[in-house]
């Protein structure tokens, strides 16, 4: 009976880690859906701009001592900046039809920018800084992170942000209008590239955040979080439901939960293998995902 | 005595066969013993491509600065040296192998970074030399990164200078056994994606625990021993070690396992990133073990810059130490040339020092019509072998198995440095 109790404290701590920890897999689930909704076309660079932001932040906190949250604003503002190259690079002068010129393109920039970040880093792990690092919550026998706690809150506090810039501005009117019907946007005066761009700047400004948190959570800032991070993130958008932003959120807890669970059962060597099928399942009996528009399969 | 009638007419002459011995001087002047140096210059292990790289092209300019190589003839050559990159990757290895060997005059190859590049790289040689039958690389290679142990027998033309890591941790085990008596039990994780990490941990480093009579916690390990690759599939189970894979960003599940198991040393056998990551979440969940010991890989600059103050306290055996006048020459050196000297790259050092010492030996030419020749001549010199200088001391041979047999100390990771603690030279 004691072992049955232990088991069930290991697992939800292991659920609440993962769902804490979940939610920098939900922002980069938004990132990648908010684009999605808005252009119909995947921005695969994504996640490797919200690292190459993070470093960004890591530059103002190794040469200017900058608070945490200082280091936070400025990767998000630099991975804003990244996100509207990326638009301009990868999406602006490829035609609107070709979704795989630009899919490809997204391809060669995320390599690119990893690259990028390995050669100026020269891929050493780098110390980031975390807010709340050594707080922890003892809730009886489970306990909760504080760094991870902050991460959560902001992710929720990002993606309410996100949602009134959405629904509660004219941007986000706008927005909604483009990825709706943009020919009909476009006659009713909507400049669309400039709303795509701008787009794009949103989501890198999220994915900023994200970046921050992952490399505050794991406390080390390395160029290899940038392809996990982003098969987590095509993940979550897939599950969660390509261009439904609640879907994302919900998804993005899910993998990270999930992930967790099937580590602390399984072991790392089976984790992925449970992750990917629950991908494939989705995939196959619920394409359109947890939030999704209906997708006809043929 | 003879006198030209027309001393102009003798000019043309005298001009051609200046011009015909021209060549021939230039090439007697230009001589040089030309070596070929590739590692992980791109992606994510790009730290050991560039610290290779510092160190042996600070070794050759200190080769040239003492005056070159003497060659067969009694020419002195200078040393020249390119860099390339495999990044980690058998097929770039791979290739960048066979572009060495046919398309350039490089005497002899110094890489690749991984061990698993390495594996598959060795396999594209010549296995035993004289076999006519055999059509694979006749080039020489002489590594001095990828660890994993045992490799260099694969191919006659391939060796190694790298730490003997069973010599290591069983030295090590021993020396923790004598220094830290009441620590009685182990438990630990590895990297399971990244092949040395892997094995060195499942098939070596738990071993070596075990022959000096530390015991995994909860009853042990089947099959298990103080023998090298004893019971290490079970080693590596779920109920067992408690692993990660190389690009993980959260390690909440495993330090909850390392705390829950309560063991008196913990073992971290992964790379640089991962073990801060780890290091980081088992400070978080104040896991706080007697002894903690780490990968030969992690005693470097990188562990530091990412994590040295969750590191404090890790042990680890290294190949290098800026413990001699020579080894601290080379640490000064290599970050001069934007790198580290580690355990790794320091090798890179001795093999450039090896090289110019068989050259020297078995009086290569280093001339573009003795390549193959001189190729062989090298090969068959670093066979030969018995001792060289190495910077912590003398290195020994293997001879069969083309591997080193180095010295090593324990460092410690005191107050952001890695600290030598025991020195069994000594």
């Amino acid at each position: 009976m004691e072992d049955f109790w232990i088991e069930a404290i290991e697992l939800t701590q292991s659920v609440i880690d993962g769902l804490l920890f979940g939610s920098t897999y939900a922002l980069i689930g938004i990132g990648f859906t908010l684009i999605f909704g808005a252009m119909h076309k995947l921005n695969m660079t994504y996640a490797a701009a919200s690292i190459a932001g993070a470093y960004v932040g890591l530059v103002v906190f190794v040469f200017f001592s900058a608070h945490p949250l200082l280091v936070f604003a400025v990767s998000s503002l630099a991975s804003g900046l990244i996100g509207l190259l990326v638009y301009l690079i990868c999406f602006r002068f490829i035609p609107v039809n070709n979704h795989l010129a630009a899919l490809m393109a997204t391809v060669g920039a995320l390599f690119f920018i990893d690259e990028v970040i390995i050669h100026i880093t020269n891929a050493s792990p780098l110390a980031f800084p975390a807010l709340f690092g050594a707080a922890s919550f003892d809730l009886g026998a489970v306990w909760i992170r504080g760094d991870l706690l902050f991460v959560f809150a902001a992710s929720v506090a990002s993606t309410a942000a996100l949602l009134y810039v959405l629904y509660r501005t004219r941007l986000g009117l706008a927005t909604r209008a483009v990825s709706q019907q943009n020919v009909a946007a476009q006659l009713c005066g909507i400049d669309v590239h400039r709303t795509n761009a701008t787009t794009f700047v949103v989501a890198g400004l999220l994915g900023g955040i994200a970046g921050a948190m992952t490399a505050a959570s794991v406390g080390v800032l390395s160029p290899l979080l940038t392809l996990p991070i982003t098969v987590k993130g095509l993940i979550v958008t897939v599950v969660g439901g390509l261009g439904s932003i609640p879907g994302a959120i919900i998804a993005g807890l899910m993998v990270g939960a999930a992930e967790n669970v099937f580590l602390y059962l399984r072991g790392v060597n089976e984790r992925d293998i449970y992750v990917l099928l629950l991908l494939f399942v989705f995939l196959v009996f619920r394409p359109n995902g947890i939030f999704g528009k209906s997708i006809n399969r043929d | 005595m003879f006198y030209p009638k027309n001393l102009a007419g003798l000019l043309p002459a005298a001009a051609c066969v200046v011009m015909l011995l021209l060549p021939g001087l230039s090439q007697a002047q230009e001589r040089t013993v030309k070596i070929a140096g590739w590692g992980a210059k791109s992606g994510p292990l790009r730290s050991f491509g560039v610290n290779s790289e510092a160190v042996l092209k600070a070794a050759v300019e200190s080769i040239n600065a003492a005056g070159g190589v003497s060659l067969g003839d009694g020419t002195r050559a200078m040393m020249e040296m390119e860099y390339y990159d495999s990044a980690c990757n058998a097929d770039q290895a791979i290739s960048v192998a066979r572009k060495v060997a046919s398309q350039t005059e490089a005497l002899i190859g110094i890489g690749p970074t991984c061990s698993g590049a390495a594996a598959a790289m060795y396999g594209i040689f010549q296995k035993n030399v004289d076999n006519s039958g055999d059509t694979g690389l006749q080039f020489p290679i002489l590594t001095d990164t990828a660890i994993r142990p045992g490799l260099a027998k694969k191919s006659q033309w391939t060796f190694r200078n790298v730490p003997n890591e069973i010599n290591m941790y069983d030295e090590l085990f021993a020396w923790l056994r004598e220094n830290h008596p009441d620590v009685k039990t182990i438990y630990g994780g590895t990297e399971t994606n990244q092949a040395h990490s892997k094995l060195t941990f499942a098939k070596v480093i738990v071993q070596m625990a075990t022959k000096h009579g530390f015991e995994w916690v909860g009853g042990g390990i089947d099959g298990l021993t103080g023998k090298i690759g004893s019971g290490s599939d079970q080693v590596l189970e779920t109920t067992k070690a408690s692993n990660w894979l190389m690009e993980d960003t959260n390690f909440s599940v495993q330090a909850r396992a390392f705390k829950k198991s309560r063991a008196d040393m913990l073992i971290v056998s992964s790379h640089p990133f991962t073990t801060c990551g780890m290091l980081k979440e088992m400070k978080r969940q104040r896991v706080r073990p007697k002894v903690l010991v780490g990968l030969t890989s992690s005693s470097s600059q990188e562990t530091l810059l990412g994590c040295a103050a969750e590191a404090e306290g890790m042990y680890i055996p290294t190949g290098f130490a800026p413990v001699t006048s020579v080894a601290k020459r080379v640490a000064k050196a290599a970050t001069a040339n934007g790198g580290f000297a580690d355990l790794h790259s320091a090798a890179a050092w001795e093999n450039a020092w090896i090289i110019k010492q068989v050259v020297e030996e078995t009086g290569i030419m280093a001339k573009p019509s003795t390549l193959a020749a001189d190729r062989r001549k090298m090969r068959d010199g670093l066979e030969a072998l018995d001792n060289v200088d190495g910077l912590l001391g003398s290195v020994g041979r293997v001879r069969d198995e083309g591997e080193s047999i180095k010295p090593f100390v324990f460092v410690q990771a005191t107050g952001g440095q890695w600290v030598v603690v025991h020195d069994p030279r000594n």
